[in-house]
């Protein structure tokens, strides 16, 4: 941070007309973007009382940098430490080193990549079942057919949670729509999960956690001391809303993108490990987790630009990601580009995705078996997106598979 | 440019112009140094860019974040006292003729 009386002598960040939660932008969010981008590294939008960064290296800062932008203020647009805020904290995501540093510490321990590497016979096994299936069913909707069949097994299964598996998607919509604006979105979805709320409730809490998942672990840990008293639940509630719905939102970008990129499919049909590199750009080109918002600490300055304290601050990761000083040709998908560690779709710094090689490893498998069956993918009809404040997804993408 | 060499598991030695900036597991994978995973891309979510750090040159490399502190513990081969995870060893001019011998396995 620069000195308070250089810092005040910088303009203020300019204001942006622009509602990043509207119906049209929440659809279609790459022009708000472009926009975003181009006026300035970082800009005010009076609507929502928050600052707004799109560009690659701000993001980055605002998302890691958390001396000047804290999580502890929730990583939603509403702050949790103030009456009036419209979702809970997490115990791992909103709290700042050190006292992060231990949390995350105990959670790397009970999934370690150790851990996750054992769990690809049983997300292959899953994965291999699902593929038969749609291949023989040939025209699908893949959302639901494939991806939400696949992931709502594999992930649930694994972390050992006993919720019904068609509660999962209202859930999420919900989840993702309150890290956004008290607004339309959230009080249809607030009303929509309202009868299976208790539901999931019941599903993190102790009782609820079946033998041999990764919940349980978090609670025997609890037990031990690695976590605060009480927080074990509300851990495992945080791997249900960062787990799941992300992960199909990658899946299906990735099936969408390759039936339109058939030159990339080519690639993939000669080495089925590139699935991987498939996915990972399609985080970058359509991320799911659209935002995730810090909190300014004290007035302070980014990049030339004067902000004031205690301010919430949405850093737009999927702007960042198609952002040209960072990318060459960055609207384009290119399963070569390596764009993992690269690309800021699982966030950066201290809270980066903790999840994240589960998500590689679910993808690897679902996409490998479907590639190593199919000659060909197509669309159907038009693909269709969930309006879902703070996450893009699809919700319809009719695809034909054709078998090799 | 800066010089890194890299033991293999099979005991050859490779060496690498590591342009600064760039790390070790770019550096290594870029050449198509097989020991090297790096499955996350350097989000200190794998453990799979694991290397032992020759250890006159330990007190050049640096300091590790908390993450990478945490993760070194599931590194396959286990920890060593001079390992790091190569995604976070960034080259410097200070880390010329820098040697590491790969850990094994990764996976």
């Amino acid at each position: 941070m620069t000195n308070t009386s250089a810092a005040t002598s910088l303009p203020e960040a300019p204001v942006l007309d622009i509602d990043p939660f509207s119906d049209e932008n929440i659809e279609n969010p790459y022009e708000f973007h472009r926009i975003l981008r181009e006026t300035a590294p970082v800009v005010f939008i009076e609507k929502y009382n928050m600052y707004a960064v799109g560009r690659y290296e701000a993001v980055r800062t605002v998302m890691s940098d958390f001396e000047r932008f804290t999580s502890e203020g929730g990583v939603g647009l509403s702050d949790i430490r103030k009456p009036g805020a419209w979702r809970t904290a997490s115990p791992i995501t909103e709290i700042d080193p050190p006292r992060h540093t231990k949390v995350r510490g105990a959670l790397t321990k009970v999934i370690s990549p150790i851990v996750i590497r054992q769990w690809r016979e049983v997300f292959a096994a899953e994965a291999e079942k699902i593929a038969d299936r749609v291949v023989e069913q040939g025209e699908i909707e893949a959302v639901h057919d494939l991806v939400e069949a696949f992931i709502l097994k594999a992930f649930p299964d694994v972390l050992g949670v006993d919720m019904p598996r068609e509660n999962f998607l209202d859930i999420g919509e919900m989840n993702f729509n309150q890290i956004g604006p008290n607004n339309e979105l959230l009080k249809k979805s607030l009303e929509k999960v309202e009868p299976i709320l208790p539901a999931f409730q019941r599903a993190f809490q102790r009782e609820a956690m079946l033998p041999g998942g990764f919940g349980e672990k978090i609670f025997e840990a609890e037990d031990k001391g690695e976590f605060e008293a009480g927080t074990a639940g509300p851990h495992v509630r945080s791997f249900l809303r960062a787990g799941v719905d992300t992960t199909i939102a990658g899946i299906g970008h990735t099936l969408n993108l390759l039936a339109q990129n058939p030159g990339e499919w080519e690639k993939i049909k000669a080495d089925p490990t590139k699935v991987r590199g498939a996915f990972d750009e399609a985080i970058r080109l359509q991320s799911p987790s659209q935002v995730m918002f810090r909190t300014t600490v004290r007035d302070t300055d980014l990049d030339g630009y004067r902000m004031a304290g205690d301010v919430k601050v949405g850093s737009f990761l999927g702007a960042a990601n198609r952002d040209q000083r960072k990318f060459v040709d960055p609207d384009r998908f290119d399963v070569d580009r390596e764009s993992a560690g690269v690309h800021l779709a699982l966030g950066v710094g201290h809270h980066i995705c903790i999840g994240q090689m589960i998500a590689r490893l679910e993808a690897e498998c679902i996409l490998g078996a479907v590639a190593r069956r199919v000659k060909r993918i197509e669309l159907t009809g038009e693909p269709r997106y969930r309006l879902v404040n703070t996450l893009r997804t699809l919700e319809h993408l009719p695809l034909r598979l054709v078998a090799a | 440019m800066p010089k890194v060499t890299f033991i293999n598991p099979d005991e050859t030695r490779v060496e690498l112009e590591v342009p600064v900036g760039t790390s070790l597991m770019r550096a290594a994978t870029a050449h198509g140094l097989d020991g090297i995973v790096g499955d996350c891309g350097g989000g200190l979510t794998c453990a799979t860019c694991h290397v032992l750090v020759q250890e006159e040159f330990l007190p050049n490399t640096p300091s590790m974040t908390p993450n990478e502190e945490q993760m070194l513990d599931f590194t396959a081969m286990g920890r060593q006292i001079n390992s790091r995870l190569s995604c976070q060893l960034v080259m410097t001019e200070e880390l010329d003729g820098l040697t590491v011998r790969i850990a094994d396995p990764q996976l």
